[in-house]
């Protein structure tokens, strides 16, 4: 929390709440939304065959929370990415069924700030920033693994989880600049849905928002959002 | 006895609930490429295991769920399939259920899992990986599937974990009492939650970390994608994703002609406006939600949002559940039909024979066979929303003599009211049947009379559908990926997947000769139970009265249909002219084993 102060005072000083603290980040990635629209598709599409594509570096990954069906077709194409099968415990990006009702993806939001690479102990560094594209790489080499969990409680978001078989935190890398998850999304929800899923260069400050939610508060989020009509919440016929 | 090679780990998870134990029971090669996985391996169990007669409640007597070779693998929406000879209809029954309980099994290493025996106090299981553990389920006896279903994960602290529970009425016996899958779906119409209430078994908890092995990764991931994306671009099912199958409401009742009302009279609902996917669309849905890895995410949650049940969260309508418990009940209150829906999955019961058996009741009120004294007051009529809900509190707790009696089903009940109540007593084999009127929907038919379990939309309309669907069952795969399980696809596309797979070099002609094979062997297990030609009808209300109105007016199921469609699907599958299957064709299939029962069998026939 130190390192966040000195490097984000404004945002953090605010006295506000964090569901107001959400509404103004809402604002925000609606113009992101917009932004990403009128950039174009995510998909580069080849003009000419004879000229290089040359990939999107890109910064950010974002999660348009409501949009989500839980199909968890991110899962899959990320732990086939990673591993070549689909494993949804290796899973970078992951699902949460929040009451059996909504569902919360659960992301690496890039923190400018990166309290995980903060929180790292070992020397040098077991996780570090791909300048070109963002994405958190790990040393497996240098990490502690089962025995340490410094990057696991630092992650406000609470994305991170551990390899079952080695122990080691699974970090999202962006797939190098290309998220496999985001892919799958566009084309698993398409109509009626939107995608849930998105990566542009654009933040906005909204990811350093975003990440402060956990994904039970997330998961109260939607159901405040979509599912209360009345302030006395969820009514239940059998109790 | 070969291992798999991939699609399968070759291990079934053996729970013995008595001794509280579990082991494993190896399953060869091949078995799975024989049997498949899911309502095929489920059968086979039942067939081998089970001498003539069993009785369902035993405490030896088993619950089969099962997986397919293709869930926790790349393939688009997988499924569960759960098996048990039925404590309702005395014969083989299988449920297929949609969320993610299957995939999460197969990821913790088992291609089922096995659960035999009866615990002397309420427990549930929590199953991670290779790890079994039994608890303690005192508190949560009695519970509903909701409250049961967050306590469980709570207990076991594990948010990711899968469950499968069951609610008042399995708890109290009730024959059609359901077991629910995360909360909203529900694997109903095989009377596993009665089954699981006997066996003091209140739920299941799963969670995986394993991956399925594949015997060639590169090329069954090239053929599952290609199946995706067909999957993801067929026209045909854009509707699915925006309507679910709330969609078919209005459909079945403007242009089928096959919307089931008021206990079957008619097919012509016209108040289906106020209760259908227009209205769930405009006033109750929130959100869309998939199963796994599905593009057509056709489950829709949504919240009634004034009244008295303002705040309740459910799921649908769907089809079934919204034609059962609203058109076939005379309901045009949508908020009330959603409350009903949501309570039957709140008590665990199964919502199609729940609707059947309300309707069949109330036009016995209608018609004077019964008072609303017999019912405990409670005044049964068409569209009385109210009085449903408090009935089927009452049915679920097996309430008073209302409670009693409707808990019976609708079989028993026209036995035991008598007055000529056969006319309009609508169940195939024992089971309420679901909600297409095969007068307007003539292919629903052989579904309803000839499919495995009675009264079920899950089975085919021609014999090749039959076939087809058979083989869907066991892969527990669902049938709206996109049209591939009905088009000239199939076979090609699963072969394509399945021998990369799993290793093998499964040709078309063994597909289906594998889908005849399961039908075949089912077909014996409800043989041995007493079952022939004279129980492959419909209903007498669909063969002597005609539709009444609406854009089928004066259709009927005749002699000369049922005849035709009994001829058909018996030749097709090789049974003799009583519907039992010959000698030669259980050979043919390499289902040797079973000649012996049902020669015995058929002498008493």
């Amino acid at each position: 929390m130190e390192s966040e102060k000195k490097k984000f005072p404004d945002v953090l000083r605010k006295e506000t709440t964090r569901r107001g603290f959400l509404k103004g980040a809402a604002v925000t990635a609606a113009g992101g939304a917009v932004a990403l629209a009128t950039v174009g598709s995510i998909k580069p599409k080849v003009v000419e065959a004879a000229k290089p594509v040359e990939k999107p570096a890109l910064r950010y990954l974002f999660a348009e929370r409501q949009n989500c069906t839980g199909c968890r077709a991110c899962e899959y194409a990320c732990s086939v990415h990673h591993t070549g099968v689909v494993r949804p415990s290796v899973a970078r990006v992951h699902v949460l069924k929040f009451k059996n009702v909504v569902d919360v993806p659960v992301i690496c939001w890039q923190c400018d700030d990166a309290p995980c690479i903060e929180a790292c102990p070992t020397t040098p560094v077991a996780i570090q920033k791909d300048p070109k594209t963002n994405g958190i790489i790990l040393n497996e080499k240098v990490c502690l693994g089962a025995k340490c969990s410094k990057c696991i409680e630092a992650c406000p978001a609470q994305f991170i989880r551990r390899n079952p078989d080695t122990g080691k935190p699974l970090m999202c890398d962006l797939c190098g600049g290309d998220p496999k998850c985001v892919e799958a999304c566009l084309e698993q929800s398409g109509n009626p849905q939107g995608p849930c899923l998105m990566a542009n260069k654009l933040g906005f400050g909204v990811n350093q928002a975003y990440r402060n939610v956990t994904p039970e508060e997330a998961g109260e989020d939607l159901m405040g959002l979509l599912f209360y009509p009345n302030k006395t919440g969820e009514r239940r016929s059998g109790s | 006895m070969t291992a798999p090679k991939g699609g399968n780990f070759g291990k079934i998870l053996e729970i013995d609930l008595s001794r509280q134990k579990y082991k494993t029971r190896k399953i060869s090669d091949d078995e799975c490429r024989k049997y498949i996985g899911g309502a095929g391996m489920g059968g086979y169990f039942l067939t081998s295991e089970y001498k003539a007669h069993h009785d369902p409640l035993a405490e030896d007597s088993f619950i089969f769920i099962g997986v397919g070779p293709l869930n926790g693998t790349y393939c688009v929406s997988t499924r569960t399939s759960i098996v048990n000879m039925s404590p309702y209809t005395g014969l083989l029954s299988h449920a297929e259920v949609g969320a993610h309980l299957g995939n999460e099994i197969k990821w913790a290493g088992w291609d089922g899992i096995y659960i035999k025996g009866r615990s002397k106090k309420p427990v549930y299981l929590y199953i991670k990986d290779d790890k079994v553990q039994f608890r303690d389920a005192g508190k949560l006896w009695g519970k509903t599937t909701e409250d049961v279903d967050e306590s469980m994960r709570q207990e076991i602290n594990d948010p990711y974990a899968r469950t499968a529970v069951i609610g008042p009425a399995g708890e109290n016996g009730v024959p059609f009492a359901a077991v629910i899958i995360e909360r909203f779906r529900a694997a109903a119409r095989t009377g596993t939650g009665a089954l699981m209430g006997n066996k003091k078994l209140k739920g299941i908890a799963v969670r995986g970390t394993k991956a399925v092995p594949v015997a060639d990764n590169k090329k069954f991931y090239q053929a599952a994608k290609a199946a995706k994306q067909l999957a993801v671009d067929k026209e045909g099912w854009q509707g699915i994703k925006r309507w679910g199958t709330a969609g078919l409401l209005e459909l079945k009742h403007w242009v089928s002609g096959s919307l089931i009302t008021k206990n079957f009279q008619t097919t012509w609902y016209p108040d289906i406006e106020y209760i259908g996917g227009e209205e769930a669309n405009r006033t109750f849905w929130k959100r869309h939600v998939a199963c796994n890895h599905c593009p057509v995410h056709c489950q829709k949650y949504g919240v009634i949002r004034e009244g008295k049940h303002a705040g309740l969260i459910a799921e649908g309508p769907e089809y079934e559940t919204g034609g059962l418990l609203g058109s076939n009940l005379g309901v045009s209150d949508f908020a009330g039909m959603m409350a009903m829906i949501e309570l039957c999955d709140a008590m665990g019961i199964d919502a199609i024979s729940t609707g059947g058996v309300l309707a069949f009741t109330t036009e016995c009120i209608d018609r004077g066979v019964l008072k609303p004294g017999d019912l405990d007051g409670v005044a049964l009529k068409w569209g009385d929303a109210d009085a449903y809900l408090e009935m089927i509190r009452k049915m679920a707790y097996q309430d008073g003599k209302g409670g009693k009696l409707l808990a019976k089903g609708v079989r028993k009940m026209s036995q035991e009211i008598g007055q000529g109540s056969e006319a309009w007593a609508v169940h195939v084999k024992g089971k309420e049947i679901a909600a297409h009127d095969p007068r307007g929907d003539k292919g629903r038919g052989p579904s309803y009379a000839l499919g495995t379990c009675g009264g079920d939309h899950h089975e085919g309309g021609t014999p090749a559908t039959q076939a087809r669907w058979a083989m869907l069952n066991s892969l527990v795969m669902c049938s709206f990926v996109g049209g591939y399980p009905w088009g000239k696809e199939t076979p090609g596309i699963f072969t394509a997947m399945l021998n990369p797979l799993c290793g093998w070099n499964m040709s078309d002609d063994e597909y289906w000769t594998t889908g005849k094979r399961i039908i075949t062997l089912e077909r014996c297990f409800q043989v041995r139970e007493g079952i022939s030609r004279k129980d492959d009808v419909l209903p007498k209300r669909f063969t002597t009265e005609k539709l009444p109105e609406g854009p089928k007016k004066g259709a009927i199921f005749t002699a000369e249909d049922t005849k035709k469609m009994q001829e058909a699907t018996y030749s097709y599958f090789g049974w003799d002219e009583k519907g039992i299957p010959t000698d030669k064709s259980l050979k043919a299939y390499d289902l040797e084993y079973l000649i012996d029962d049902v020669r015995e069998a058929k002498k008493a026939l």
